[in-house]
């Protein structure tokens, strides 16, 4: 690939991975690539859990361990937490689980509720992420949201955004509706919330497409990420499609806005991040 | 909002480098479109060759979706990535 290459010191945050299901290997690659702290919301495990405790034990991951494994590499952990909504389809798990996060939200690692929203669109995934939402609205936390993936992405974008939009306590400036596509950002962006673009080897945005879309609707409240998880994902997505803005012949100032100062402006809401966005 | 396109191209932001234009973009993603273009044609010949083939070809609901894609591909007009989303959307009524 031709183009000018990104400086050395180019700093990258990832807003959404999930690593827990990532090995040692993905740490030493993102800190070679520049990366300095990562957030990693609450996910489907890949297998559905059987109590409330194994939520209490993953919590205590995302807030105690995966943070010492990221400082090894230099790179800051912070984490969110909530029944995502895969599993949310069983409501009584769900409560027993939403029970555990009010008193865990002071953490100073903790920025908010997430990742909340819809997998299939079902009326019992609906309950549980408004009661979700209830939470956040009462103890005032940030919130990240999932979107359905493939043909379940616009009808499930269309339903969270409306359920946000008629809560009168949530600001949209504090939502990051995340795995926005081409026809879904609008409703994130013209809404007022931020919009979270997931980059994927394969099923998701490419790097090529992400920059499309960083191209047609501007730099604001955009939030680029890899969210790699336990399935075919990668760390490198983030820098792939740096790499690609970069090679598209757009500077290195707006690089930075977006990859490290955009989730610098929405994670610094919660008072808890402390990396500060260049001016 | 302006996208990043229109900022650029508008010669304010003196730090930017040269940007390509329509046919120097052409000539550097003709040959990956080519080669995806293929792997759909052969995507659809291995359907065919399979058992059923020529029945799924021709009804399935799916196969149906990408012919819509592929009429849509060949179509006028911008924003043919948003558009082709939408065919593969839901489009019915949240739950109760």
């Amino acid at each position: 690939m031709g183009g000018p290459p990104m400086s050395h010191e180019m700093k990258f945050i990832d807003p959404h991975i999930h690593c827990v299901s990532r090995t040692t290997d993905d740490y030493l690659f993102m800190a070679r690539a520049g990366v300095v702290a990562v957030s990693e919301p609450a996910f489907w495990a890949g297998y559905d859990r059987s109590s409330a405790s194994s939520f209490a034990d993953y919590f205590r991951h995302l807030m105690e361990v995966e943070p010492k494994r990221a400082a090894r590499y230099g790179i800051d952990q912070y984490c969110w937490l909530c029944i995502n909504a895969k599993e949310a389809e069983d409501v009584a798990l769900s409560r027993e689980v939403i029970k555990l996060i009010p008193p865990l939200l002071d953490h100073p690692l903790v920025l908010g509720v997430g990742e909340i929203g819809l997998n299939k669109n079902t009326r019992n995934e609906i309950t549980v992420f408004e009661e979700q939402v209830e939470v956040a609205a009462k103890y005032n936390q940030l919130i990240l949201i999932h979107t359905p993936h493939l043909e379940d992405k616009h009808k499930g974008t269309s339903i969270i955004t409306s359920i946000l939009k008629n809560d009168k306590r949530i600001k949209p400036e504090r939502v990051l509706i995340d795995h926005c596509e081409e026809h879904t950002i609008r409703m994130a962006r013209d809404n007022g919330f931020w919009a979270g673009l997931t980059i994927y080897p394969v099923s998701k945005i490419t790097p090529a497409r992400g920059t499309d879309i960083l191209e047609a609707f501007g730099p604001e409240m955009i939030c680029v990420n890899s969210a790699s998880d336990w399935g075919e994902s990668s760390p490198s997505m983030l820098v792939d499609t740096a790499l690609e803005f970069r090679r598209r012949g757009h500077s290195e100032k707006e690089l930075e806005h977006i990859f490290y100062g955009n989730p610098c402006r929405f994670f610094g809401q919660s008072g808890k991040w402390k990396l500060k966005a260049e001016a | 909002m302006e996208g990043l396109k229109d900022q650029n191209n508008s010669g304010e932001n003196g730090y930017n480098v040269h940007m390509a234009d329509a046919k120097e973009l052409l000539e550097q993603q003709f040959l990956e479109m080519r080669w995806r273009t293929l792997s759909l044609a052969a995507d659809l010949d291995r359907i065919g060759r399979a058992s059923r083939g020529g029945e799924v070809l021709k009804s399935d609901p799916k196969v149906v979706k990408l012919r819509k894609a592929f009429e849509l591909l060949m179509g006028e007009g911008e924003g043919r990535a948003e558009k082709l989303q939408m065919i593969f959307s839901d489009m019915t009524p949240p739950p109760k």
